[in-house]
């Protein structure tokens, strides 16, 4: 118990130094929240006349558009507190700060999670997700009841996860390839644009990518199904609409092992 | 059994080689090439308990590789590292709660912060109990004379504050072995000189065991015993700065400054270089050339204004070791 105490302390520590950096720019901290929150905001929008014009969109009219992108920025706007430091991992490794957290007495994944944290951005994206969901979860026809809110916060957990895991695959590249952004940008941006409107709407290549390669589907698409039961879900077999925690921490525990196998790698071919 | 036990370690990395221009990135892309670059080879060495130990070379002799080895980044392909009982890269934790790393290029303070919230930061990542980190904190402050910018933040500091900070940063959970890695690297005369008090002391007092490396030679004789000589990743020396002198000793420069432009045939066992338009410098081995002679050759033959005779100074030593002449 003392030992969780301890590093419940250290992450506190961690956090304060963070906020207090932050705020030697005040208004940057500030802005940097509304600036995140206004960019996604855009995008959004444009999607949102668009679709005034439209009616729906393969049988989804717009309010369960805006709830199948809430469930993507309310995953990411947690995500981004705990996997900054793994996203910018390949400028750590670059600059020698990652041979300084090997230095260090204590866990590396947890030094990497709680001294990157970054509060301010996940202000804006998970304030975006939590403003979607708002607006849209009176309007979708879903019965808020004790089974769909508790399978509401298991899918944010493993929506969380997926993209954990993602990045923590992507980071543990940088010990081989030292530089990794083009291939987050493939993978992981690419597919995040395709992730806001349903699959089913896409050719089959970029629907198996969204399943199988990068499951972004697993985020918000399959969990959108079991509250909102539109009817192109008939075309992907039933059970992957209660997948979602165990895609995430399966692939949390793959990506994880990943990492340990290449901390070792490191170690040895390391510059 | 050492205190710190390094026997026949050996490290290479692999870089890639490529042809230059756009086909040699081309061809680099579908087939990667790859050179093994020995960075050390084949080192051995044993550090006692409470040692201070200068660890020196050249730009890419593999002291930093050598040190991050020591330190646990980095594991040798061939031979064994044994450090106060613990395997470094191995027992990754429990070792480097015990050590201290300064990495004089590299800062591992918070940037935008007082030094003082780094020093909070390291206590808390090294579990320092309130009233050790007192104790060494006030003592350290007092002795860097650190008191008027430690609530600075450390952006606004000059080099030689930042690396007392840096310092003190790698001290606070009482180590009881220190690597430097060049810790007086762009600092002043007057900083390195509070830098090497400092060390001296800390050696004295702690039984701290110390291994750092540096460029600056005065860095090593103001402090160092012993002396660890590195170079191509070999070790060329190992032994105290005393013997250096009386082995290698033994050379004399004579500087000559001439009345008028002065053409000198070379001369056997002496080295003349220019020093000024109208300065040459004759460095020569006491042993093999008679100083008398020499002078009195010069004297006869050229319109000479000054003279003076100097010993070695033991940075031309070891550049003379590094060039394979001694």
């Amino acid at each position: 118990m003392r030992v969780k105490n301890d590093t419940m302390h250290l992450a506190g520590v961690y956090t304060k130094m963070i906020f207090r950096s932050w705020f030697q720019y005040k208004v940057d901290a500030i802005l940097r929240s509304l600036a995140v929150f206004c960019r996604e905001a855009t995008g959004i929008l444009v999607i949102y006349f668009t679709l005034t014009k439209f009616d729906n969109l393969n049988g989804w009219n717009i309010y369960e558009l805006l709830f199948l992108f809430s469930l993507l920025f309310v995953t990411y706007g947690i995500l981004i507190i705990f996997f900054t430091g793994l996203r910018d991992f390949g400028g750590t490794v670059r600059n020698g700060g990652f041979d300084r957290y090997i230095l260090r007495p204590r866990g590396l994944l947890f030094q990497l999670i709680f001294s990157n944290a970054d509060w301010f951005a996940a202000v804006g994206h998970g304030g975006l997700g939590i403003l979607l969901f708002l607006l849209s979860a009176g309007k979708v026809g879903v019965v808020w009841n004790g089974i769909t809110i508790g399978y509401y916060i298991v899918t944010i957990i493993g929506g969380v996860l997926i993209q954990g895991a993602v990045f923590l695959f992507l980071a543990t590249l940088n010990i081989y390839l030292l530089e990794t952004n083009s291939i987050k940008e493939l993978f992981y941006w690419n597919a995040r644009k395709f992730a806001g409107y349903p699959i089913s709407i896409f050719h089959k290549a970029i629907q198996f990518v969204m399943i199988y390669v990068v499951p972004f589907a697993f985020i918000n698409y399959f969990p959108a199904q079991f509250l909102l039961r539109k009817e192109d879900m008939a075309q992907y077999p039933e059970v992957y609409m209660y997948l979602t925690p165990f895609v995430g921490v399966g692939m949390y525990l793959l990506a994880y092992l990943f990492w340990r196998k290449s901390i070792k790698h490191y170690k040895s071919s390391g510059n | 059994m050492s205190f710190i036990e390094v026997s026949n370690i050996t490290k290479s990395f692999r870089v890639s080689r490529r042809s230059a221009g756009i086909p040699g990135m081309l061809a680099n892309m579908v087939r990667p090439k790859f050179e093994e670059r020995k960075a050390v080879k084949d080192v051995s060495f044993s550090i006692e308990k409470g040692e201070m130990v200068g660890f020196i070379g050249p730009n890419g002799a593999g002291k930093s590789t050598t040190i991050k080895m020591l330190a646990g980044i980095l594991c040798p392909d061939k031979g064994s590292i044994v450090v106060n009982g613990y395997v470094p890269y191995r027992q990754r934790k429990a070792y480097v709660a015990g050590i201290g790393v300064v990495f004089g290029q590299k800062s591992q303070l918070q940037w935008d912060l007082p030094v003082i919230d780094s020093f909070e930061l390291l206590k808390a990542i090294y579990r320092i109990p309130e009233e050790k980190y007192r104790k060494n904190l006030d003592r350290f402050l007092d002795m860097l004379d650190m008191g008027s910018f430690v609530n600075q933040p450390v952006r606004q500091l000059s080099l030689g504050q930042r690396m007392r900070a840096d310092i003190v940063a790698a001290l606070l959970h009482s180590p009881q072995i220190v690597f430097f890695d060049e810790p007086t690297i762009g600092v002043d005369v007057l900083g390195k000189e509070t830098i090497r008090e400092f060390i001296r002391e800390l050696n004295a007092q702690d039984e701290v065991t110390m291994l750092f490396t540096t460029h600056d030679m005065q860095d090593i004789e103001k402090t160092c015993k012993r002396l660890i000589i590195i170079d191509k990743g070999a070790k060329m020396y190992d032994g105290t700065l005393q013997e250096i002198r009386e082995k290698y000793g033994t050379s004399r420069q004579l500087v000559v400054e001439f009345g008028e432009e002065a053409v000198v045939p070379p001369m056997e066992n002496v080295v003349i270089t220019d020093i000024e338009d109208r300065k040459k410098s004759f460095v020569f081995d006491n042993a093999k050339v008679n100083i008398n002679e020499l002078m009195s050759h010069l004297l006869s033959r050229y319109n000479i204004r000054d003279l003076t005779v100097t010993e070695p100074e033991i940075e031309s030593i070891i550049q003379r070791m590094y060039n394979g002449e001694v």
